[in-house]
């Protein structure tokens, strides 16, 4: 992990196999589930990534860090799956998904919060299988944020297996 | 003949009306755009006023904060933003061992014993695992609290030695004050004093207008710098 100071924008967090250059004012925490996971569950990493101060407690899909959300925020969760879901038809897609504004919807959340939008994507990146969970503060600022959100996409880095 | 001439005058006196009409309705429109270009307007402005954020400046004498990288006690890798965002943060270095960060991990633990400015983020920063014990550290932590182990930030901010305090203006990415107590209360009240937030002891207010929220502030500032706390009894007058 890089050190920031004023003026410089971008702290790299690297941790798992996975690597992601932060944008300014973007900040991000990355876990492993513990063994509390249910059976269901993989103990594979979880990376939140936000614009906003993320709670120290946060579900795998944010619940704890969107209801803290503001209309100009905007919360992503790079949710890893186990390798085998590799080759389902879920995980088809190949490549971090780009999300357009016409993806969002409030039918997506989750946790479904006044004025929010969510979009949830499957797909397979270097062999490893995620779940790309992302929620907008606000309508309002869709366009804004979706910019906001690719600019962070484009700096994440999966290394394979 | 007369008739003729007449109606052919009526005619073109309607279409002079019209012609002027239509002429005066794209000037009008013409005049709307280039208020919208130019962002100027003769006329009321078109939309509504936010109210300023109110922010004091910074005290030149403290230096610039750095965002802070580490790992919590659950092994979360953390990189949390300090500089350049809407949120003030509160840093607290405590270490495990200290005698006074006794006191400090404690009041942490007691629900209600924080009060902070509205917006402001609370970061508990002891060292990393290789110059901390974090055994020690998981029996003093609360739950709930962020506790983020990183020994490049206790470089960064040079922090001289546990308990230390640094406030941080998130905006502007300054440090607003640092330096110790004896317990958490007394430091926030010298937080409090140093950067005239009556929020340190009072806790986050509900939202109010700019104005409101700058008359407040004033307010405190005044009564902070003669001394007078919140629950001074000088503040609440004589029964006689």
């Amino acid at each position: 992990m890089n050190r920031t100071a004023v003026g410089a924008p971008l702290t790299t967090v690297a941790a798992h196999g996975l690597r992601v250059d932060l944008p300014q004012r973007w900040e991000a925490r990355v876990y492993l589930r513990d063994a509390t996971a249910g059976e269901s569950e993989s103990i594979n990493p979880v990376v939140h990534l936000g614009n906003f101060a993320l709670p120290p407690r946060r579900g795998d899909y944010g619940s704890g860090a969107v209801e803290v959300m503001r209309a100009a925020h905007a919360f992503i969760a790079l949710v890893e799956f186990g390798a085998a879901e590799l080759d389902t038809p879920l995980f088809a897609a190949q490549g971090v998904p780009r999300p357009n504004v016409v993806d969002f919807a409030p039918n997506a959340l989750q946790r479904r919060l006044p004025g929010q939008l969510g979009m949830q994507r499957f797909f397979t990146e270097n062999g490893r299988t995620f779940c790309l969970y992302v929620v907008l503060g606000s309508a309002r600022f869709a366009a804004q944020l979706v910019g906001e959100v690719h600019d962070v996409l484009d700096h994440v880095a999966v290394e394979s297996r | 003949m007369t008739i003729l001439v007449l109606i052919e005058t009526v005619l073109l006196a309607v279409l002079t009306v019209l012609v002027a009409g239509l002429l005066r309705a794209y000037g009008t429109v013409l005049r709307r755009l280039h208020e919208i270009d130019s962002g100027t307007t003769s006329g009321p402005r078109q939309f509504d006023l936010q109210p300023t954020p109110v922010r004091r400046p910074v005290d030149p004498e403290f230096g610039p904060a750095h965002d802070i990288t580490g790992e919590t006690l659950d092994g979360e890798i953390v990189s949390t933003r300090v500089v350049g965002v809407e949120h003030d943060t509160l840093l607290l270095f405590l270490s495990s061992g200290c005698v006074t960060c006794e006191t400090f991990w404690a009041e942490l633990g007691m629900p209600g014993a924080i009060q902070l400015p509205s917006g402001t983020r609370l970061l508990v920063v002891p060292q990393s695992a290789a110059d901390e014990s974090p055994d020690d550290l998981a029996e003093v932590a609360p739950a709930g609290v962020d506790v983020v182990l990183s020994s490049d930030a206790w470089r960064d901010y040079e922090v001289p030695g546990s308990p230390h305090v640094v406030f941080v203006d998130g905006p502007s990415g300054r440090i607003r004050g640092e330096g110790t107590g004896q317990s958490l209360h007394q430091v926030a009240e010298l937080l409090a004093r140093a950067t005239g937030e009556a929020g340190f002891l009072t806790g986050s207010s509900t939202p109010k207008s700019a104005r409101d929220q700058q008359q407040e502030m004033s307010v405190d500032r005044e009564l902070l710098a003669a001394g007078i706390l919140p629950g001074d009894p000088r503040l609440y007058g004589s029964n006689e």
